[in-house]
């Protein structure tokens, strides 16, 4: 017998996806899915990141295979912090975020950042309920990335070229990165910065303050 | 290797059906893959075969049909079929798409065995 059956089969996922939307919604809580290679420096963004948007409050949920070293670091700088260990995943599911989101308390919180498994491919298909995806690429990785990954791109809210403190280090042809995402985003502003002397932190702030307002413009931005 | 994710959600999702159906054994699976999930066939045959080990839809034969992508640029309304690195529309040359196809895994038909035995496509 032959069914005729035409259901997504990462239903399940999805549906997870939507409830944890609704219960960032409920408690006002933005939520920003952030995408990249293993080492592109997301943890140092973050670091930097939420103590520059106090007194907004933050959470983080963060992913890796093994370790806590990630959750350790941002333990210093967020208020809330929980570490999901995906074992040999390579990719977080709108699951595994549900249960990060039972271990934190979201009342009071502004921003929830998940920082996804270091991976250019899998998380991309993963809807986790976040608001925004960020998608970034570090100049050492070199400058053919969005035209490598154009899936990890094509969907992101924003892309976020780091490390740019390497540009006068490494051959890199910043316009090759302006060339690829011209063709495959140009809805994103593309930020460049560098999280370890400060440069283009701020535009990266106010992108983050925007849409924590859009969100919710009851709560003007910190 | 997000094809392990994917095998073990439709696993779950063919055991239901199997109860639903009462059947005994599923035979043939069919899967229409978006080409934006960057499914690899071969790596979700070698996932689902792992899947659904003792399972109804053990030995099941997958298809994995690859889908196109199909896009409305956001700036113009036009629709166009785009590529997996290229959204440029061709009439605004923007590139800021709503996707209208290939971003789904969607399960498209299932062949069972139900209890009495009567298997027929």
């Amino acid at each position: 017998m032959k069914i005729k059956v035409v259901e997504s089969v990462l239903k399940a996922n999805d549906a997870v996806a939507r409830e944890n939307r609704k219960r960032l919604d409920a408690a006002g809580v933005l939520a920003i899915n952030l995408m990249s290679a293993p080492g592109s420096g997301k943890t140092l963004l973050l670091e930097k990141t939420i103590p520059a948007l106090a007194p907004r409050r933050c959470a983080v949920l963060v992913g890796d295979l093994q370790t806590t070293r990630d959750a350790e670091r941002l333990g210093l700088v967020a208020t809330q912090v929980t570490q999901i260990n995906t074992g040999t995943g390579c990719h977080l599911t709108a699951t595994q975020v549900a249960e990060g989101l039972d271990s934190l308390e979201l009342e009071g919180m502004d921003y929830l950042f998940v920082e996804n498994v270091g991976n250019m491919v899998c998380p991309a298909a993963f809807d986790l309920g976040e608001h925004r995806r960020v998608a970034l690429l570090s100049v050492p990785e070199g400058d053919d990335k969005v035209a490598k990954y154009p899936t990890l791109f094509q969907p992101a809210d924003a892309i976020v070229l780091t490390k740019v403190d390497l540009l006068g280090v490494l051959d890199y042809e910043r316009k090759r990165v302006y060339e690829d995402v011209s063709r495959i985003n140009t809805r994103a502003p593309l930020m460049e910065l560098s999280a370890k002397t400060g440069q283009g932190l701020e535009h990266w702030l106010t992108w983050l303050r925007q849409q924590r307002e859009a969100l919710d413009p009851s709560r003007p931005p910190g | 290797m997000h094809e392990m994710s994917i095998a073990m959600a439709l696993v779950d999702q063919l055991q239901r059906i199997a109860a639903e159906q009462h059947a005994t054994r599923i035979t043939e699976v069919e899967v229409r893959c978006g080409v934006l999930r960057q499914v690899m066939p071969e790596a979700l045959e070698l996932a689902f075969g792992a899947a659904s080990a003792d399972t109804p839809a053990a030995g099941a034969v997958l298809t994995v049909v690859e889908e196109g992508l199909r896009a409305r640029c956001r700036a113009c309304g036009q629709e166009f079929e785009a590529a997996i690195d290229n959204y440029l529309c061709p009439q605004c040359r923007m590139a800021d798409v709503e996707l209208l196809a290939g971003r789904d895994i969607v399960l498209q038909s299932v062949t069972c065995e139900t209890e009495d035995r009567n298997q027929a496509s």
